[in-house]
Order: C-alpha cells, then sequence, then structure tokens
C-alpha cells in the first residue's frame, strides 16, 4: 500500500489467533516508520503481545517505540473505561454527594459500558478532528483481537448507528444516553463506518496459514467484511515450511499438505497475497521485525530465507546455557503422562465442567475435541461446547455442528453444540417480548422491541445461555471451547460483574425484590461452581514459544485472583526429537524445550504433551489418535461414582 | 388539564431506563414503562425520566432532590417530583398516580 497522501490510511491486521498477526503488523509498523512515515500501532486485542514483540511496556495510551516516526498503544478496556466514565463523572464531582458518586462509578462496571468506552476509543483512532485520534499520523495500524471479535468490533458502528437513529424516532433513549445528547456519537460512528468502506483510506490484511482452519476461518470472516463494506483485502500466508528442510518423510508430507492449501489459496482468494517461510527460530526484538519486513516489502524476485542471522536467534544450538531446559531428549514427553483423563472424572457424580483456553490459534479446539473424545471413550457421558464466534469444532469433527446438540457421529457417548450469537439473541429477544405480550399493550411492547435492539443485548443473551450449559446436570462431562484467552477472560469474568450490577440493583417493591434475588441466586451459583475444583477444571493450551506462554500465565494469574485454579497445561504441536534430523528442525525443537521447561516451572503444574502430527486433526480418526496422544485410551472405563 | 404540570422521575442508577440490558429484567420498571406510555397516549401527559450516570445534572439542578441525595444517598432513588417538588420516593409512582399527579397539580415550592 502506498502511504504517501496527506490523509491518514487505516491498516488493520486481523485472522485466527496464533498465525503471526502481530508479527506481521508490528513488522509493517516498523517498515513504513523506517521510510519517514509517521506511523501508529494500536492494538484492540485485550491479550495483546504488542509490548512482548516490542520487548518494552507500552500500555494504554500512545508512546514512542524506539524508532523515528513509530508510537504505539494498547487499549486496556479498564482504561478506557475508566476515561470514558471520568469524562462524564469529573463535572459532577464537586457537588454531589461522595456516596452517589461511588454508586455512579460502580455503575460504569457494567460490561455494557465496558464494551462501549473500549471501542469508543477505538473509533477516536478514525476520526480526523481529535488530538489525540489517528489524526495526527501518516498510517494508523491496527493490530486486532482474533477475527471473531475484530467483526464485532467493526460491526459495532453500524449497530450503534442504527440503533441511535432508531430510537430517535422512539422513546428517545438508549444505553449510552438519551438520543439528543448523543447525536455527536453518531456522527462519530457514521464516520468510522464511511471511512471503513472507503478503498482510498483502509485496508485490510488477513493472515493466515496454509491449513484447513485458518483458511475456512479467513473465508468466513471475508465474507463479513464484505457486508460492512471494507474493499481493499490482502493476504499473507504465515508459517510456510521451507521445502529444503523437509527431507524427512514426517516433514515431507506435512510440507504436501501445506503446497496443497497454498494451491486452494490462490484458486479461492483472488486478492493480493504475499508468502511468509517460517524461520529457523524465534522472531524477537526490532532485528527481527526489520528481518521480516525486508521479505514482506521486498517485492516480487528476491528469494525470502528462513534463516535469521545469529544476532537474532535465541535458540541455537551448542549456545544453550546451564539450566535453560534444552535437554535433547524426552523427558518432556514422559514427564507428566498417564492419568490426566482422570481430571474430567466427575466427583461425586456431579456434572464437571472443563474449560480449554488460551492464545488464539494454539490448538484449543483439536486439544478441545481430543478431550472430548477421550472422556467419551471412557464411558463419561460427554457434552462438547464452544463459545467461540468463529469457532471450526464442526470441521475438526467433520459434521455439521449448530445450536442443537447432536451426538457425534461414530463416537458413542459424545454430543456436540456451538452457541451461536446470533440465534441466542434471538431466542433472548423472544423469550422476554413473550412474556411482556402477556401483561402490557402495544406501544409497550414497541418500547421493549426498540430497547431491545440496543448492542448490549448481545453479551448478555449469549452469557445468558453459556450459564444454562454450565448449570446443566445431564452430562458427566461439559467441555467448553472458548473463544481466545482475552474474550474467555471477560466471559468468565462477566458473572461477577453482573452479579456486582444486581447488587447495585434498587429494588422498588415485591415483584422486582423477587426478580433480584432469583439472578443474584443464579449467579452466585455459576460463580460458586467455577470457584470449586471439583465441579470445574481449566486448562491452558500453549504452543512452547514465547507469546502463547506469557499470555497463558498471565491468564492464570487472572484467574487465580478471581479464585478460579488451573489444573492441566497442555503443550501443542510438540516436534518430536526423532523427526528432527537437520539443523533447521534441531533448531527448533531446542527452541521448544527451552519453553517446555518454562511452562513447568512457571505454572508448576501438570503439562501433558501433543506431538505435531503428520497432518492435521481433522476427522474422527484424527481426533482419535489425538486423544491416544495425549491422554492414553487403553485403560478401563472410569466409574461414574 | 393542566398544561404546566412538570413530572420527572428521577431513576435509580440502571443501564438504560427499562433495565433490559442488565442481568435482571425489573417487572416495576416495564410497568412504569407501560403507566408512562399510556398517560402519553391517553392523556397526552409526558413524563419526564433522567438516568443518574448519563444526566446527572438534572440531580443536581433539583435543590429537593440533591438534598435528599446528600442525606439518603442513592437509596432514596426513585424520586418522583411534581414542579419540581418532591412527591414519591423509594418506589415508582402508579399510572393512577401519575393521571392525578398530573391533574391536581401541588403547589411548587422550588422557585
Amino acid at each position: 500500500m502506498e502511504a504517501t497522501s496527506k490523509q491518514t490510511r487505516y491498516l488493520f491486521f486481523s485472522g485466527k489467533g496464533g498465525v503471526g498477526k502481530t508479527t506481521m503488523a508490528c513488522a509493517t509498523a516498523v517498515h513504513f516508520a523506517g521510510q519517514g512515515i509517521r506511523t501508529l500501532i494500536v492494538t484492540t486485542d485485550p491479550a495483546s503481545n504488542l509490548a512482548d514483540v516490542f520487548e518494552m511496556e507500552i500500555g494504554h495510551r500512545i508512546r514512542p517505540l524506539g524508532l523515528p516516526n513509530l508510537w504505539g498503544m494498547e487499549i486496556d478496556p479498564d482504561k478506557a473505561t475508566e476515561e470514558y466514565r471520568e469524562r462524564i463523572l469529573a463535572p459532577m464531582r464537586a457537588v454531589m454527594p461522595a456516596e452517589v458518586m461511588k454508586v455512579m462509578e460502580e455503575q460504569f462496571r457494567s460490561p455494557c459500558t465496558t464494551e462501549i468506552a473500549s471501542f469508543d476509543r477505538f473509533v477516536d483512532f478514525m476520526t480526523e478532528e481529535s488530538t489525540d485520534g489517528g489524526g495526527a499520523y501518516d498510517v494508523v495500524i491496527f493490530d486486532t483481537a482474533p477475527t471473531g471479535h475484530t467483526i464485532r468490533l467493526l460491526q459495532l458502528p453500524v449497530d450503534w448507528s442504527k440503533h441511535i437513529e432508531e430510537s430517535a424516532k422512539g422513546g428517545g433513549n438508549t444505553c449510552i444516553g438519551p438520543v439528543a445528547a448523543i447525536q455527536e456519537n453518531k456522527k462519530k460512528y457514521d464516520e468510522a463506518i464511511r471511512l471503513l468502506g472507503d478503498a482510498a483510506r483502509t485496508d485490510f490484511v488477513f493472515v493466515l496459514q496454509p491449513e484447513e482452519t485458518s483458511l475456512y476461518e479467513t473465508k468466513r470472516s471475508s465474507k463479513e467484511l464484505a457486508t460492512i463494506g471494507v474493499k481493499n483485502v490482502s493476504l499473507i500466508v504465515n508459517g510456510i515450511l521451507p521445502e529444503q528442510v523437509c527431507e524427512h518423510p514426517f516433514f515431507k508430507s506435512r510440507y504436501d499438505m501445506q503446497q496443497g492449501y497454498l494451491g486452494r489459496i490462490a484458486r479461492e482468494f483472488p486478492i493480493p497475497t504475499r508468502r511468509m517461510l517460517q524461520r529457523d527460530g524465534e522472531i524477537k526484538g526490532m532485528a527481527g521485525l526489520l528481518h521480516i519486513a525486508n521479505d514482506l516489502f521486498s517485492g516480487n524476485g528476491n528469494a525470502p530465507s528462513f534463516r535469521l542471522a545469529p544476532e537474532m536467534e535465541s535458540a541455537r544450538i551448542g549456545t544453550a546455557k546451564a539450566g535453560d531446559g534444552r535437554t535433547d531428549s524426552n523427558v518432556f514427553e514422559t514427564l507428566d503422562s498417564g492419568s490426566l483423563i482422570e481430571l474430567f472424572k466427575p466427583v461425586h457424580g456431579k456434572s464437571k465442567a472443563v474449560f480449554f483456553t488460551g492464545k488464539g490459534g494454539v490448538g484449543k479446539t483439536t486439544m478441545a475435541c481430543a478431550a472430548a473424545y477421550a472422556a467419551a471413550a471412557r464411558g463419561l457421558k460427554t457434552l462438547l461446547l464452544t463459545t467461540d464466534p468463529a469457532s471450526h469444532i464442526g470441521q475438526v469433527l467433520n459434521q455439521h455442528v449448530d445450536d442443537t446438540i447432536q451426538s457425534v457421529e461414530g463416537v458413542e457417548n459424545l454430543w456436540a453444540v456451538m452457541i451461536d450469537q446470533e440465534k441466542a439473541v434471538l431466542e433472548y429477544k423472544a423469550r422476554i417480548i413473550e412474556e411482556a405480550k402477556k401483561k402490557y399493550s402495544q406501544d409497550m411492547l414497541a418500547a421493549v422491541r426498540e430497547e431491545l435492539e440496543s448492542p448490549c443485548t448481545e453479551e448478555m443473551a449469549a452469557f445468558d445461555k453459556f450459564m444454562w450449559y454450565v448449570e446443566q446436570e445431564t452430562y458427566d462431562v461439559v467441555i467448553f471451547d472458548t473463544a481466545p484467552t482475552g474474550h474467555t477472560l471477560r466471559l468468565l469474568e462477566l458473572p461477577f460483574d453482573y452479579s456486582d450490577q444486581i447488587g447495585l440493583m434498587v429494588t422498588t417493591n415485591a415483584s422486582s425484590a423477587g426478580a433480584k434475588s432469583e439472578v443474584q441466586k443464579r449467579f452466585d451459583h455459576i460463580i460458586a461452581l467455577m470457584k470449586d475444583p471439583e465441579r470445574s477444571v481449566f486448562v491452558f493450551v500453549v504452543y512452547p514459544e514465547s507469546t502463547p506462554v506469557v499470555e497463558a500465565y498471565r491468564a492464570m494469574l487472572d484467574l487465580r485472583d478471581a479464585g478460579i485454579g488451573t489444573q492441566l497445561v497442555i503443550a501443542n504441536q510438540v516436534l518430536s526429537r526423532e523427526y528432527c534430523t537437520n539443523s533447521y528442525f534441531k533448531k527448533r525443537r531446542a527452541m521448544q524445550e527451552k519453553y517446555l521447561a518454562e511452562i513447568k516451572r512457571r505454572f508448576g503444574l501438570p503439562m501433558a504433551i501433543m506431538p505435531l502430527l503428520e497432518t492435521e486433526i481433522i476427522g474422527i480418526d484424527m481426533v482419535r489418535r489425538a486423544a491416544l496422544s495425549l491422554f492414553g485410551l487403553e485403560r478401563e472405563p472410569i466409574k461414574v461414582s | 388539564m393542566n398544561a404546566d404540570v412538570l413530572i420527572e422521575i428521577f431513576d435509580p442508577p440502571m443501564c438504560c431506563p427499562g433495565g433490559l440490558c442488565g442481568p435482571v429484567i425489573d417487572p416495576a420498571l416495564l410497568d412504569l414503562h407501560e403507566a408512562v406510555l399510556k398517560l402519553k397516549t391517553d392523556h397526552g401527559i409526558v413524563v419526564q425520566r433522567y438516568l443518574l450516570q448519563q444526566q446527572g445534572a438534572k440531580f443536581m439542578q433539583n435543590p429537593n432532590v440533591l438534598a435528599l441525595l446528600k442525606e439518603h444517598s442513592t437509596g432514596v432513588l426513585p424520586v418522583t417530583t411534581v414542579n419540581g417538588r418532591v412527591v414519591k420516593t423509594r418506589e415508582f409512582p402508579t399510572y393512577e398516580e401519575l393521571l392525578r399527579y398530573a391533574q391536581q397539580p401541588v403547589a411548587s415550592n422550588a422557585k
């Protein structure tokens, strides 16, 4: 893209988690800055790795990133909420009693406000006039959260703008204030929508890997992007194995698989595509980013290199220091093998909820499928459920999965279902309208409908559905394949937040007191379930690489703060030592061993190893193999006591 | 009908006027909403409602309301005023009450 015109250009990077979005976004930013183009990189991912890539603290304010013309910022939902709140509350502080101010501050912690605040801050970057916005830069690069949530973020201006417009015709009130007071916001949102659809101003880059799930998600998301009106879309295919290093039949099989997908990508996406080889080590620091940028912007003709220069390498063989965990043995594979499946066994015959979480793209879904298979094979009545709006559970199981529970073909004791956000919203609205019909007038029903159109309802509706599955007692085990870490933590915080909100609710008569105590009881029950290790198990899935480990560790601490324990870590895509016969893969295995040791040391939890297989885990046969690798299946069925 | 009557309801803390986007749907809020709509359709009476975190200024501009907040904090909400004068606290008015306020306005003391 050219970034020479005077008007700010916007560049979005998205894709399934773990495909290298942040690295590509940062390399692009470094490249532009190097060309003398004033560049700001902003991350909207609540579990951002921007700071890890630049190896410096960044945080919720624009700061220079150590290179001329380059600035960065991480939007922190909590801080964004605080700013949003202060803009409104500051004028009242002098007059209002302190106690009232406290209640109002609490009120602003409602989940709905948090979403608006982060979104509002994001839109600020797309409005020229604001001094703290994007107008001061030539290019603003957005490193976004994994696709599902990015699409939601981009749809929000459309939704809010519509909601404000509709409310103006009706009752004149919205969740974010009386219509009269927020015409300003509508203008801002409309401007953001216009910019997103302006081919001269906005580019969208999908980062993907040559594999089924990544391709599927890119296809799905590009369709949704088209409905928002984004026109300039291009691809970066990352993580391509260099042909020269794949002489071993195991890697040759993976190489051939990737080449097949590269062909499909070329056929199915007639848009500009850049290809990026997997490196023989980790990409870290400014030198690593420049190396990638050089490749991204070299144009055709330049043969890309997969070798990192020695000063960029953090995992060179022979330079391993004592105690850094590189064993050159199978010690990690044998450490905690064995009885990990026992973790899923119901205690005292009570249903158990198992949550799989971790950075996007680390294989949560496949690991959740493998675990569900293993549990079912051991005789436990198992439900596999996904809360990820961009889920590909159907891909992995090779059958259609939707919002109705259905049995998984070819596997006894196993059922699968997904929470479909849109359907959940429709059901939720229909239920409320149905209730209201019994009692209220047509005018009132119209008013209720109007208010339910608020984007706030969506989060509540999906959460309502999620709680329903946590509460059920029909299955021995419910395995939750959750959205990437940041959003999962958010989902898990919701009962706490909503519970606080209910606490604040003023009851004005007996019927409202009844409604309040009933819902309060429900939230308390959910919170108690999640905190009880006999009822809930939390599993983190990671790649043995720097950012997934750092992110999972932070998330584990966050959960612990909320009183929720973690029971298991799964290290996925571990290269089997026996296949690593050349220096490229020996280096990568050495890097993985370093992080396997770090996982053991930092988490202090049982760690299951999932080896990289020669093909993707798609279809029941592969799921079975994964289950076998992870948990071993040849033991006696678990008896449910 | 007295066209000069100003009925205002100062709502307790909540996300939106119907409380529909929060975790609890409060039947009392729905009842009030219905009453307000009915007054408008049947009698052309418009009741003003204010949310604390969105229209905080309104709460500060009425000295009676502000005094109540200073004394009892938000527990005193909702507060209903007619021409600035407080007529009901801690509970929402019913349709009949609202109609009565509109038809027999009490003298204002909040000048």
